[in-house]
């Protein structure tokens, strides 16, 4: 069977194409539409996934769509009407939203792609979350916990997984936690109040969390408090989100934290605000991550199961997930390399070709690369247009010649292959540096990614080094395969590690196993052999305010805009011409980038 | 010569919050413009418009620092307050040329037709903000800066159009033009559209809504905190309902 599951209209929209039960292409709209988090119907990612696998719309068997509109709507209009009379401007708000588009998907995608109504489906949203974690994770049988800001009514919910192999697959979610109580929602309302955007600064949140001390704890309890039964509710008084789109939080709110940071406002350290906001990070982060363990640690008790799948927003938060493998009991934790709205496009077709139509259950491959892949020839093509000398090399000389460039202390470029699938560059379109020198973290934050100073770098290593070097609980070094886990560097690596490691002494690594990227495993042992330590820096290739990039010309102009040294391309290389020219008689030097 | 806006222009950018807040946003606008630029950049196959919309946007991109580092350093010197009293960047456009572009779905002519457009324009507003910023000798002189670039960008554009489309150029920029104030009217239709939307429906609120209020919060006081249990018949439930 063919099916096609897309996410759209919120935020991070993606297309996914299911072929015979498995994946065959995979990719967010904003690396397409180059909009960051475009969250337009993702005509352009659809386009590919059926260019790429050569079908037509017709030859599509279901088109899932990855949510209930006509709920979502409903839980919309019922928020609208509870809060009145407060509420007219959400409600005129969500009418003109919601009327216009993103209630009548089954007439989009008809009108679109030209596909019978007939063959339009609609999962709920956590289920995509669910099947988006567990029918992608390598185990059999699990506990299923998905969060987020909301779905259509569900914040949260909890359930378990079985498939068979070549058998047949169920998901049960049991319970939920309903819209306005929300995991999810609390996060962002912290980050709006923190100054950052929310859907795109939770990251920001949890990277300034580690320079603060959770000192408003208690006040954060008063916004959220636990339920008798195990789940937690908010005291709606400090909260607008469900009555506004103005603003998220209320003016109690402001009362019980201070005033809120404004976006334009730097956060610095030194002053008494800049460490009041990193507290109130640190708070907030904390009374998630109680909230999460204590679920968690319920769930395994009533389950038993060792292995835990984890999808929703939330999940992206790798402090909170370390600490959940740590603590709830779970043996395993499995976190998908997408586990937000756009990684529910994969969920949803999994989920009708599993549960919907019954089809035999298959093991999903084990890695996130299911995007377009590199056109080999086009960086030659365009640096031979701009008159810069390029290299094509065999495999090995140009590992070889990489592992000398990053020794150099040089900043490169790394494209290969497919892209991934999610927000986290895992390999194939990264920058790489040494990671050694405190030095690089901030020429990397200044003339590269141009963003705050207390967000951190996170390091690759390969999976068999990686004990070496950090602290990873059993099952750590799974969690860290899709960078979803945050744990300690080793104290005495430490001053080595300075790059990535963060100001608590932790790093958001990502483990490598050869089968799954085997070139940046050649790189990082090559590296390794130079340096005596296989570790590099690995950070998303993009700009601030841009998506990663996809196609080489994207990381050409990047090259070409930033003070990245080197890039990388399938197996062309190229250099910056200054880089070029001041270092003629250096004996790691291509002799024909001089001409 | 003298806008005959000027006074206004004097209004928006007297008070000093005002004037941060402008910047600010105008350092947003410069950003996105940036990223279109390198969007244009990435679609073009003509080698030398590539190499000279990056160096557009990394001018765009030194802009929208000039605007941000100014626009924080005023606010610095402001006592805490509130955000501004109202938003007056629709009173003073910055460089907002490529808001509404598709910028994939341009040729290279027309796309340098309405760059041009655009960057004269921009060059214009800013000359009269600089008239009217005696008061603020820091602020003013961001501005000469970005205006001399700007004029190097409206000459560049021309030349290149010139080159791209030397028999057409003239018909590329009529389009331009219309097409700016087709996108005007669109902009102006839409916001009056809004407008008219929000007055129905938010009549529609009061008048029709309360009973349906009543109901729905009532209906809010019984839900229980906390866990909900998820009925059978919803997993694996029909997946053609939308709701």
């Amino acid at each position: 069977m063919k099916i096609l599951g897309i996410s759209a209209h919120y935020h991070d929209a993606a297309a996914a194409l299911v072929v015979d039960g498995l994946p065959v292409g995979a990719v967010q709209q904003e690396r397409l539409s180059r909009r960051k988090n475009d969250a337009a119907f993702p005509l352009e990612a659809i386009e590919w996934c059926l260019d790429s696998a050569g079908l037509e719309p017709e030859d599509l068997d279901a088109v899932v769509f990855y949510e209930r509109p006509m709920l979502k709507f409903d839980r919309i209009l019922v928020s609208a009407l509870c809060a009145f009379p407060h509420g007219r401007g959400a409600f005129a708000h969500a009418m003109k939203n919601s009327l216009g588009e993103k209630a009548w998907v089954r007439g989009l995608i008809t009108a679109q792609l030209g596909v019978r109504r007939d063959r339009v489906l609609f999962t709920e949203h956590h289920q995509s979350h669910a099947a988006a974690a567990f029918l992608t994770a390598p185990t059999r049988h699990a506990a299923i916990m998905t969060t987020d800001g909301v779905g259509e009514w569900a914040t949260l919910t909890v359930g378990r997984g079985q498939r068979t192999l070549n058998g047949p697959t169920r998901i049960v979610l049991d319970r939920e936690v309903r819209f306005p109580h929300s995991l999810g929602m609390l996060y962002s309302t912290f980050t709006a109040y923190l100054g950052f955007s929310v859907n795109e600064g939770e990251y920001k949140v949890m990277g300034l969390a580690a320079y603060g001390q959770p000192t408003f704890v208690d006040q954060v309890r008063k916004v959220i408090h636990s339920t008798g039964d195990g789940a937690f509710a908010l005291d709606l008084d400090y909260f607008a989100f469900h009555t506004t789109v103005a603003r998220s939080y209320s003016k109690r709110f402001v009362e019980l934290f201070g005033p809120p940071r404004q976006a334009y406002e730097p956060i610095d350290l030194a002053t008494p605000d800049g460490r009041r906001f990193a507290d109130i990070a640190a708070s907030v982060q904390a009374v998630l991550e109680e909230i999460l363990v204590d679920m968690t640690r319920r769930l395994h008790a009533e389950t038993g199961l060792p292995d835990l799948c984890l999808g929703g927003g939330v999940a992206l938060n790798g402090v909170a997930n370390a600490r959940i493998l740590r603590e709830s009991g779970f043996e395993r934790l499995f976190v998908p390399p997408a586990p937000g709205d756009a990684g529910s496009a994969l969920g949803a077709a999994l989920y009708a070709d599993r549960i919907h139509f019954g089809n035999p259950d298959r093991d999903v491959p084990d890695h996130p690369f299911w995007g377009p892949a590199v056109d080999d020839a086009e960086l030659a093509r365009l640096a031979g247009e701009d008159g810069l000398p390029v290299a094509d090399l065999d495999e090995a000389a140009l590992i070889e010649r990489i592992a000398d460039d990053l020794l150099a202390g040089r900043v490169v470029g790394w494209m290969e292959g497919a892209t991934e699938f999610g927000p986290r560059a895992l390999g194939h379109r990264s920058i790489l540096t040494a990671p050694h020198d405190a030095a690089m973290r901030d020429r990397l934050n200044r003339d590269i990614k141009y963003r705050e100073e207390f967000r951190p770098f996170a390091p690759v290593v390969p999976i068999e080094a990686a004990d070496r070097y950090f602290e990873l609980p059993p099952g750590g070094a799974r969690l860290a395969r899709f960078m979803s886990g945050v744990f300690p560097v080793r104290p005495e690596w430490r001053e080595r590690l300075a790059a990535i490691t963060h100001v608590d002494g932790t790093a958001r690594v990502q483990t490598v196993e050869r089968d799954m990227a085997p070139r940046l495993h050649a790189l990082l042992e090559a590296y390794g052999r130079r340096s005596g330590m296989p570790v590099l820096l690995n950070t998303s290739f993009n700009l601030a305010g841009e998506p990663i990039v996809n196609r080489v010309v994207e990381g050409y102009s990047t090259f070409r805009r930033s003070g990245i040294d080197v890039l990388v391309a399938g197996r062309s290389r190229i250099v910056k011409r200054a880089l070029a020219q001041a270092s003629p008689m250096g004996p790691n030097e291509p002799r024909e980038e001089l001409a | 010569m003298q806008s005959p806006l000027s006074s206004v222009h004097r209004w928006v950018w007297r008070d000093a919050r005002r004037r941060a807040n402008n910047l600010l946003r105008f350092a947003e606008v410069e950003a996105d413009g940036g990223r279109d630029l390198v969007r244009a950049a990435e679609q073009t196959k003509d080698p030398l418009l590539r190499r000279l919309f990056l160096v557009h946007a990394l001018d765009e991109q030194r802009h929208a620092g000039l605007f941000r580092q100014r626009g924080l350093a005023l606010l610095a010197t402001l006592p805490a307050g509130r955000d501004g009293d109202g938003r007056t960047d629709w009173l003073a456009p910055g460089e907002r040329g490529l808001d509404d572009l598709r910028v994939e779905q341009e040729r290279d002519g027309a796309l340098l037709a309405f760059l041009h457009l655009s960057e004269k324009a921009a060059a214009r507003d800013f000359t009269h903000y600089i008239a009217v910023l005696d008061g603020d000798p820091p602020t003013r002189e961001v501005f000469e800066k970005v205006c001399r670039d700007e004029a190097f960008h409206m000459n560049y554009t021309h030349a290149q159009l010139l080159r791209v489309a030397p028999k057409d150029h003239g018909r590329l920029l009529w389009m331009a033009r219309l097409r700016r104030l087709w996108s005007l009217y669109l902009r102006f239709a839409g916001a009056l559209a809004s407008v008219i939307g929000t007055v129905v429906l938010t009549v529609q609120y009061f008048v029709f809504l309360p009973p349906f209020a009543l109901a729905a919060r009532r209906a809010q006081r019984r839900e229980p905190e906390g866990w909900t249990p998820i009925a059978a018949e919803r997993n694996g439930a029909a997946l053609k309902r939308q709701y």
